[in-house]
């Protein structure tokens, strides 16, 4: 594939969550939102997009819904539900606090 | 909340399955079209950017495993699938299927059905509030043993233990009478009980009140209890019940209250009881012979006791022992009280908890329940045996099978939840046809005439237990082909066509299980021929009075109000009218019918001058003409006849039956015996008639043919009931009709009690003896058709198995008929052997019934046990069908394979 980083498992669900918290978006609008805003450097397979998508929805974080995509056709468009936003809070703040923790430890060692 | 929504979710994944595979499709089809959009907008020929995106996409079919198994759905799908698969391979094994679904089916509802039906008649627990604080007290006979039943008096004394009794109470067998109701004559089983019944054993009635002690003083108004089953069932759970006059027996009784809901009469063995009366009512109601010419109380009574708190039973059984001493000291001559009841001296007292009803009688239930569960229990066997070896069968036969799936990848796991899941399909479906049959099987028990009435519900801990046991059966059995195959070579089972002649002579597993089939039905069948006999003796007994052409019309006099004397009148003026019936060639006034009449309690007079131990007769009381109306030809002496009044020696005329059990001789003319009731007023026998050859089916099932005397109702204080008369040939129906038609002339009033003909008394009278013996012959039949299955698919499959040696015998030349009985050879040595050791146990088992049920005497009078006779002609023939059944289950399947072309039989796998 390419030299981009891979996304995480457990971060993948976050930046899932955090891209449709903007607007419903379907699978890959989802996966192309998460590569240009991180000026190509998170990719995001296929692979686990999309199971991870279901699982999200199965756990009713996110609802799915179809729309007419802009091509015209028949997609699945992913929203987040209220729970779904709880919990990206939820997860934004663990990730800051993870995050800022590594930081630290690369700086300081 | 977001559990709830999980469920949701899992559930719509589930339901709407087609639909969640389309939209899964769908949308990632949407992501190939779109990044091939991408890549074309990126400069690559349309054609290159949709190869490039699905290369980059990766395995559609994997991904979409992936999204299956994210909403937890991908072991469902598989269960589904394996499901599927099993149903389809059941239902192309169709005969499999219907012998292992029957067998199941039949294993599960008849133990059920019949196991509902003997805990509802014996085990039902009754709810008494702190039953630790009930005793049972009974006095002992002469052997020393607790009595059925105490006196009156000795209740008396009891009662005024107060030391140690919280509270005593006294209640009677229940009681036949009759009430009238909405206009019709209804048969009531009638407890006599006392005002502290109800508080002694800790229940409230359920509407209402109990009657109190002002209404059990002698000469008070009747005041009556209704049982709970008749009050929502007679009298549709009418409230205002209460207040309300309903005739009893002819006397007007006060209903003031309904029983509880939960009690269904002190002897609680499927009979349930219709009314309580004070135990002072004993004198004015009651229709048993032993006590309604007696002036006092006289009624046999169970007595109970509730125990002052901190008092234990064995401070009750002292202070019984003293009051059993004073009343011996008292009353030392127990001979002469003998006349009362047969007392002896000693009084028992026992923790209710322990026993049911009396602790001899409780051992003789005992004994006919567990004979019903032993034989319920081997049908069980049977059919779980059956299932094993049905399915060992076809695990061997699969074995190829398994071989083939192994070897083209599939898992141990796979294999094994794929037989699972068949193995649950086939259990479920067994499952359903037995809780099918047991609710089935209950509807019919219900419909039977039983000699009482059931309150029949189906045991849900039993169909639960036959359940799991069958199914366990079944999963146990069913697993096994899948746990073999995956250790066997597969070459080797797939080169040789599972080619192994099964050897009848080494002890295999499957060899064991047919012995044991045919052993267990073989035994079955044997308790079968025991009811058989009983069948024959009710059924084929010689009858020994006229049948054809009499017509019986029963009415109850009581319930007119006239005083004796018009009672009287009227009565000959009815039996004069009947005789005038034009056809009528004899007619007679009676109370009681040869196939109905109970045992009363007699002391005959022995030759030597002792007086007999209490035995048991059925009494008579009849009109001249009696004996010529049902032609019952007189052997000895004479008949009664208009001579024979209240003012002169009583008499009577006796059975050959009892002549010969009770004085020794045919010839009993000039004897002696008295009621036990009559004390010092002697009967003489002035004729012996031929026995009627039947007695009362409904309470003696186990001993239908007492012996009998009759005697001239002039000399009795209490008025016959029935007309009987007879016509030529088979007018009897008209006969009927045209006795009723007198009766309403005579009085408009009178009601019917009965009107049928002899027949049709005689055909109801035999019909619970009947329904036992077709219930036993039932399960008999069960069980060969069960071994019979198991033999045939057995021997079958074997046959089959070698149908390639069969071909190879046949193309070198050898005879069919040869090859058949090689085989069938084989099969009859298992046959023997099971059918042997099943003879054996039968013998076994009748000896010791026979050895049981010597000591039948169980102080309620002389019930005597059935005696199976051990009959050869029966054995043989058990053995016979056992054996034509199995050889047929060997010669079918051989000489099919017989005839097939050697060529197709080698090619035969």
């Amino acid at each position: 594939m390419s030299d981009n980083t891979d996304v995480l498992q457990g971060t993948l669900d976050l930046l899932i969550m955090r891209t449709i918290a903007l607007g419903p978006l379907h699978g890959w609008a989802i996966a192309q939102r998460i590569q240009q805003i991180s000026d190509d450097l998170l990719r995001v397979q296929q692979g686990s997009l999309y199971p991870a998508l279901h699982r999200l929805e199965h756990q009713g974080w996110i609802t799915a819904e179809w729309g007419a995509s802009e091509n015209n056709r028949r997609a699945r468009f992913y929203a987040l539900t209220k729970a779904g936003r709880t919990q990206l809070e939820a997860e934004v703040a663990k990730w800051e606090r993870l995050s800022a923790g590594v930081n630290l430890v690369l700086r300081r060692t | 909340m977001r559990l709830l929504h999980i469920l949701r979710s899992r559930l719509r994944s589930i339901v709407f399955r087609d639909r969640r595979e389309s939209d899964l499709s769908e949308e990632l089809q949407l992501h190939l079209e779109r990044e091939t959009d991408r890549l074309e907008a990126g400069g690559l020929p349309r054609e290159e950017a949709r190869l490039q995106a699905r290369r980059l996409f990766g395995g559609v079919e994997q991904l979409k495993e992936a999204c299956r198994d994210a909403r937890g759905t991908a072991t469902w799908d598989a269960l589904v699938r394996d499901a599927r698969q099993a149903l389809r391979r059941l239902v192309r094994d169709w005969r499999f299927t219907t012998a292992a679904v029957s067998i199941l089916g039949i294993a599960i509802g008849a133990n059920t059905a019949i196991f509902s039906l003997v805990n509802a008649v014996l085990f039902r627990d009754q709810a008494f509030a702190e039953p630790d604080r009930l005793v049972n007290i009974y006095q002992n006979d002469r052997a020393g043993r607790p009595m059925i039943v105490t006196s009156y008096s000795a209740y008396k004394d009891m009662a005024e233990y107060t030391d140690v009794f919280a509270g005593t109470m006294a209640a009677s067998l229940p009681n036949p009478s009759r009430y009238l109701h909405d206009g019709a004559i209804r048969n009531a089983a009638v407890e006599f009980a006392t005002a502290t019944y109800l508080d002694v054993l800790g229940l409230r009635p359920s509407l209402g009140r109990w009657f109190d002690e002002t209404e059990e003083r002698p000469g008070a108004p009747l005041a009556g209890v209704l049982g709970y089953q008749t009050w929502t069932r007679v009298f549709r759970a009418d409230r205002s019940i209460v207040g309300r006059i309903v005739p009893v027996d002819g006397v007007p009784v006060t209903i003031v209250g309904v029983g509880p809901a939960n009690h269904r009469g002190t002897v609680d063995i499927g009979v349930g009881t219709d009314l309580w009366l004070p135990i002072t009512a004993v004198p004015a109601i009651s229709q048993h012979p032993a006590t309604r010419e007696a002036p006092t109380i006289f009624v046999p009574l169970f007595v109970k006791a509730r125990l002052r708190e901190g008092v234990t039973v064995a401070q009750a059984r002292a202070a019984m022992d003293v009051l059993a001493r004073r009343l011996e000291a008292e009353d030392p001559d127990v001979s002469r009280r003998a006349g009362e009841l047969a007392l002896g001296p000693g009084i028992t007292v026992t923790a209710a908890a322990d026993v049911r009803i009396h602790p001899q009688a409780d051992l003789l239930f005992m004994a006919l329940a567990s004979l019903v569960l032993v034989i319920v229990g081997l049908v069980l066997v049977i059919a779980c045996s059956n299932l094993a070896t049905l399915l060992l069968v076809r695990g061997a036969a699969r074995a190829k099978e398994m071989s083939v799936r192994l070897a083209m990848g599939a898992t141990r796991r796979q294999l094994v939840r794929h037989l699972l899941t068949e193995s649950l399909l086939l259990s479920l479906a067994g499952g359903i046809a037995g809780c099918t049959l047991a609710w089935w099987g209950l509807q019919v028990l219900q419909w039977i005439d039983l000699p009482f009435t059931v309150d029949l519900t189906l045991d849900y801990r039993v169909l639960a237990f036959a359940s799991a046991l069958s199914c366990a059966t079944g999963m146990a059995f069913g697993l096994a082909p899948a746990l073999k195959a995956t250790k066997i070579d597969l070459l080797q089972t797939l080169r040789d066509e599972g080619l192994q002649p099964i050897d009848y002579r080494r002890l295999t597993l499957k060899n064991a299980l047919i012995v044991v089939q045919v052993a267990v039905s073989v035994l079955l069948l044997g308790g079968t021929t025991m009811s058989l006999q009983m069948l024959k003796a009710t059924r084929a007994h010689r009858v020994g009075y006229a049948v054809d052409g009499v017509a019986v019309l029963e009415t109850d006099l009581r319930f007119a109000g006239y005083s004796e004397t018009v009672a009287r009148t009227v009565r000959d003026n009815l039996l004069r009218r009947v005789q005038a019936i034009p056809g009528v060639e004899s007619a007679a006034l009676l109370r009681g019918l040869p196939m109905e009449v109970t045992g009363v309690p007699i002391v005959v007079d022995r030759a030597t001058g002792e007086q007999g131990s209490d035995v048991d007769a059925a009494m008579i009381e009849a009109g001249p003409g009696v004996f010529d109306t049902l032609r019952m030809p007189l052997l000895y002496g004479r008949a009664f006849d208009a001579h024979d009044r209240a003012d002169t020696p009583r008499v009577a005329v006796i059975t050959d039956r009892m002549a010969r059990q009770y004085f020794g001789a045919v010839n009993a003319v000039g004897r002696r015996f008295r009621l036990q009731n009559e004390l010092n007023s002697w009967t003489e026998v002035i004729g012996v008639v031929r026995d009627p050859g039947t007695g009362d089916f409904n309470n003696d099932v186990l001993d239908p043919i007492a012996p009998a005397f009759y005697r001239s109702h002039t000399q009795s204080a209490a008025l016959p009931t029935t007309i009987i008369a007879r016509t030529s040939g088979d007018a009897a129906t008209a006969l009927v009709a045209a006795m009723q038609r007198e009766l309403r002339a005579v009085d408009i009033t009178l009601p019917v009690v009965t009107a049928s003909t002899m027949a049709q008394k005689l055909e109801k009278s035999q019909a619970p003896p009947k329904a036992v013996a077709t219930l036993l012959g039932v399960l008999g039949a069960f069980g060969l058709v069960l071994a019979s299955i198991g033999l045939y698919a057995v021997v079958a499959l074997a046959v089959a198995r070698r149908s390639r040696e069969i071909g190879i015998r046949m193309a070198l030349g050898a005879r069919s008929q040869q090859v058949v009985w090689s085989i069938a050879r084989g099969v009859a040595g298992l046959v023997g052997v099971g059918t042997g050791i099943g003879l054996f146990l039968s013998i076994l088992a009748m000896l010791a019934v026979r050895a049981s049920s010597g000591s039948g005497d169980i102080g309620i009078g002389n019930i005597s046990v059935y005696r199976p006779n051990i009959d050869p002609v029966a054995l043989l023939a058990i053995a016979a069908v056992t054996a034509v059944v199995g050889v047929a289950a060997a010669f079918v399947p051989a000489r099919r394979a017989v005839r097939m072309h050697p060529l197709e039989a080698l090619r035969h796998d």
